[in-house]
C-alpha cells in the first residue's frame, strides 16, 4: 500500500458535482486531486452511435436493486469524467420556491434548510459559466425574475411545434426549453448542430458537460484526475473528530491512501452513502456522519410519463436534441392534479434515433416480427413523443445500504431499495391521460402512452441536507454536520426531488457549497 | 467550417469489432463475422441457434445481420467495455451468466410446450406464438430470467444489429449524421 503526498482537498467523482468543486478550489489556489472510478475519456471517445454510447454508462461493482420499482440506474449514471454528465440531456428547469418548503406549506415531505432565494443566484452563475439557452423571461410566469441566459433558445423543429396547439387546447402554456446547450457559439465551444447524439456524448463541445467546461477549467488551475481510481473508505483521525483522506485501488487493483485536508464525495446518490456507510470506525459505528441514522435514507426518485404520436406530415422526428424544445412548470404545483400530491415537470420536443430504449423501434415495445419493420417504416416519418416528469416524496423507507456480499475490493455492495407511494402513482397515472388529450387536441392520427413499468429517473437523496444533524446528514452546502472538512456533493444532498431534471440545481449548489468552503477554508480545516 | 463538414459521414455499420479467425485478431462488423463463419469464444452452438432463432423471430435479418456473433464477441470482453444493451437494462455481470439462463430457459419452455422441440425447431407461427407467451410472461413453467425483460433484452440486441447501424439508416432515408462514426476499435 502506498501513501501518496498530501493535497488540500480529494474529490472523489469527476461528474458533475466533483467538477464544480475542483474547479471553485484549483482557481482558489488549492492542490486539488479527483479521483474518479472509471476512464478519462476524451471528446475524440464519443461516438455517435446508441451502441458505442453505453461505454459511457455505468460500470464497476454493481448495485442491487429492490423495492416495489427498482431504481433503474444503469441507463442513467456515469462512468468516467463527466458522469451522468457526459451524456445527460441537459435539460436545465429549475427547483421552484414550492420545492423548498413543501413540509411547511403542506405537511408532506421534507423542508431544505434554504430556500430558492438562497439557491437563484447560483443558477445565475453556473447559467453564465458554462452556458444556458432559453428565454428567461417566459419562465418568469412560473418563478422570480432573475438574469437572462446567455444564449437564445435552440432552433425548434416541427417534431417539438407540432405539439403546442394541443398543449393549449389544454391550458398548459409551452415556454422555450432552458439547456446547457449552445444555440451559438459560447467561449470558445461551438454551437450544436441539431443531430441529436447528446445521449452518447457531443464532441463538439456544444453539450455543457464537464469535460469542456468546469472539469476543463479545473484542470487549466492545476487540479489533478486521476482516472481507474476506486475509493472504498474515507479516513479519519483516531479521535474521529476530521477525515484524514480517502483509501483507494488504482488501475492496477493496488490499495493506495490519498491523505488531504478536505474530502468531497461526489460520486452519486447511489455510492456516497455506500462509502460512508463502509467507513464506520469505532467513533462513528454506524459510519461517517450518521449519527443520525439517515446516511442513505430519503433516497428519491421521478417518473415519467410519455405520450406517443403519429402525425399525418414529416415532422423532422431527426432533427433536434435530446433534451427539450419546449418545457412548462404548468403542472409544477403540488396539488395540480386533482386527488395527486408532488409536482409535474413537462417537455415537448425531441430527436429520435432509430434503435435502443427511447428510439423508434422501442415506441411499441409489444411489436416483434414481421410487423416491426412495417410499424418502423410507416412511423418514421410523422412518430414524436413528449414527457411529464414527475416528483417522488421522500420516503425514509426508499434507502442505500450495504449488502453482505462483497465487490473485488472487499467492499459491500450498495442496495438500493425503492418504492414509489400512491401520490407518485396517481401522477404518473394522471399525466399518462393529459398526455393524451394533448395528444388529441394537437391533430395527432394515433397516440398511445408510453406505460410499462413505473420508470425511476434520477436517483436523488441518500445524504440530505437539514438545520442540523439530528434530521438530516448535511448542512445546505453539503458539508456533514459532524466532520466539518468533510462535505458530500451532487444530488444526494438534495431534500426532496421537485420535478426537474436535477443537473443544473446540482450544478448549482455545487457552486454555492465551494465558494463556502474556499471563503471558510481556515475555519474548515483548523 | 461548415456544419455539414464538421460531421463525419464515414460509411460503417455498428462499427468494427474484434473477432478472432484462425487464431489472428481480425476488425469485422457482427454482419460480416455471420458471412464467414467466425467461430464463437462463449456460446455454445445449441446457445447460438437459439439466440438466432429467437432475434430472428423477434427483429427480421436479425440472423444474417449477426446478431448471435455480436453478443458472443460483447460476451468474450470485460464487462467495463461492453456495448450490450445488458449494460443499461441493470443486468449484472458477467454477462454471459444471464445468457446462458435466459437461453437455457427459452429452449425449456419450447420443449414443455412444444413436444419436446427447441424454439429454432418450430415453425414460423409456433415461434410468433411462443414469444407473444413469452413478451406477456405467459409460458408455463418458465424458469430463468423474467420472460418479458428476456424478451426485451433479446428484442433490444436484435435491433442493435439490424437498426443500429448507418446502412439502416441509410435504407430507409433517416439522416444519421454522425459527428464521428462509429468504426473505432472499442
Amino acid at each position: 500500500m502506498a501513501t501518496h503526498e498530501k493535497v488540500d482537498v480529494v474529490i472523489v467523482g469527476a461528474g458533475a458535482s466533483g467538477s464544480v468543486y475542483a474547479a471553485t478550489l484549483s482557481k482558489a489556489g488549492k492542490k486539488v486531486l479527483l479521483l474518479e472510478q472509471g476512464p478519462d475519456w476524451q471528446l475524440t471517445d464519443l461516438i455517435s452511435s446508441d451502441v458505442w454510447g453505453r461505454r459511457i454508462r455505468p460500470a464497476g461493482a454493481p448495485f442491487l436493486l429492490e423495492g416495489k420499482n427498482p431504481y433503474g440506474y444503469a441507463g442513467q449514471a456515469g462512468w468516467g469524467v463527466g458522469g451522468a454528465a457526459l451524456h445527460y440531456f441537459a435539460n436545465f428547469p429549475r427547483l421552484l420556491e414550492n420545492d423548498f418548503k413543501m413540509k411547511t406549506e403542506h405537511g408532506r415531505g421534507l423542508d431544505w434548510p434554504i430556500s430558492y432565494t438562497d439557491v437563484a443566484p447560483y443558477y445565475d452563475k453556473v447559467a453564465q459559466e458554462i452556458g444556458v439557452s432559453g428565454d428567461a423571461k417566459a419562465e418568469e410566469i412560473w418563478r422570480p425574475a432573475g438574469q437572462a441566459y446567455p444564449m437564445p433558445p435552440m432552433k425548434t423543429f416541427r417534431n417539438g411545434e407540432i405539439w403546442l396547439k394541443g398543449f393549449k387546447d389544454v391550458g398548459i402554456r409551452m415556454v422555450p426549453a432552458a439547456v446547457g446547450m449552445n444555440s451559438v457559439a459560447f467561449k470558445g465551444r461551438a454551437a450544436c448542430i441539431y443531430d441529436g447524439w447528446c445521449h452518447v456524448g457531443c464532441p463538439i463541445g456544444a453539450l455543457a458537460n464537464p469535460v469542456v467546461t468546469y472539469l476543463a477549467d479545473a484542470r487549466k488551475a492545476g487540479a489533478e484526475v486521476r482516472p481507474h481510481s476506486t475509493v472504498t473508505r474515507v479516513l479519519t483521525n483516531a479521535a474521529g473528530s476530521k477525515v484524514t483522506g480517502v483509501e483507494y485501488y488504482d488501475e492496477k487493483k493496488e490499495k493506495q491512501v490519498q491523505e488531504a485536508n478536505v474530502v468531497i464525495l461526489a460520486a452519486w446518490s447511489g455510492q456516497n452513502p455506500r462509502l460512508l456507510l463502509n467507513s464506520a470506525t469505532d467513533k462513528h459505528p454506524k459510519g461517517l456522519a450518521n449519527a443520525s441514522g439517515l446516511v442513505g435514507k430519503y433516497t428519491m426518485a421521478h417518473s415519467g410519463s410519455g405520450t406517443w404520436a403519429i402525425f399525418d406530415e414529416d415532422v423532422e422526428n431527426h432533427m433536434g436534441t435530446i433534451g427539450a424544445q419546449f418545457m412548462s412548470y404548468e403542472r409544477y404545483g403540488k396539488t395540480a392534479h386533482k386527488d395527486a400530491f408532488g409536482s409535474t415537470f413537462i417537455v415537448g420536443g425531441n430527436a429520435l434515433k432509430l434503435s435502443d430504449l427511447a428510439g423508434i423501434a422501442n415506441a411499441r415495445p409489444d411489436i416483434f416480427g414481421a410487423a416491426l419493420p412495417e410499424f418502423i417504416k410507416r412511423v418514421r416519418r410523422g412518430l414524436t413523443r413528449i414527457n411529464a416528469f414527475a416528483e417522488g416524496l421522500p420516503n425514509i423507507e426508499n434507502r442505500v445500504e450495504l449488502a453482505s456480499e462483497k465487490d473485488e475490493f472487499g467492499m459491500p455492495l450498495g442496495r438500493i431499495v425503492h418504492s414509489f407511494d400512491q401520490d407518485a402513482a396517481k401522477i404518473w397515472d394522471a399525466n399518462f391521460e393529459e398526455g393524451l388529450k394533448i395528444a388529441k387536441a394537437a391533430g395527432a392520427k394515433e397516440s398511445w402512452s408510453a406505460r410499462g413499468a413505473m420508470a425511476t429517473i434520477h436517483l436523488m437523496g441518500g445524504t440530505i441536507m437539514g438545520t442540523g444533524a439530528g434530521n438530516s446528514v448535511t448542512n445546505s452546502y453539503g458539508q456533514t454536520h459532524e466532520l466539518p472538512n468533510l462535505y458530500i456533493a451532487g444530488p444526494s444532498i438534495f431534500a426532496s426531488a421537485g420535478a426537474s431534471n436535477p443537473t443544473y440545481t446540482i450544478f448549482a449548489l455545487s457552486q454555492r457549497g465551494s465558494e463556502q468552503l474556499a471563503a471558510n477554508w481556515s475555519a474548515v480545516t483548523g | 467550417m461548415d456544419d455539414i463538414e464538421r460531421r463525419s459521414f464515414v460509411k460503417g455499420a455498428l462499427g468494427a469489432l474484434a473477432f478472432t479467425v484462425g487464431g489472428a485478431q481480425v476488425m469485422l462488423t457482427p454482419r460480416d463475422a455471420h458471412a464467414q463463419g467466425v467461430p464463437f469464444r462463449t456460446l455454445t452452438p445449441d446457445q447460438v441457434e437459439t439466440l438466432e432463432a429467437v432475434g430472428e423471430a423477434i427483429v427480421p435479418t436479425a440472423r444474417t445481420a449477426g446478431i448471435a456473433n455480436f453478443v458472443d464477441q460483447q460476451l468474450s470482453i470485460p464487462a467495463d467495455e461492453a456495448l450490450l444493451e445488458a449494460r443499461i437494462l441493470n443486468v449484472r455481470p458477467p454477462f454471459a451468466n444471464f445468457y446462458r439462463a435466459a437461453l437455457g430457459a427459452i429452449d425449456r419452455a419450447s420443449q414443455t410446450r412444444n413436444g419436446g422441440r427447441k424454439v429454432a425447431q418450430l415453425n414460423d407461427a409456433e415461434k410468433h406464438a411462443f414469444i407473444d407467451a413469452m413478451r406477456q410472461n405467459r409460458l408455463d413453467g418458465w424458469q430463468g430470467p423474467g420472460q418479458g425483460f428476456v424478451y426485451t433484452l433479446l428484442r433490444n440486441d436484435a435491433l442493435d444489429v439490424v437498426y443500429g447501424t448507418m446502412e439502416a439508416y441509410a435504407a430507409l432515408g433517416v439522416p444519421y449524421m454522425a459527428h464521428i462514426a462509429p468504426t473505432k476499435k472499442w
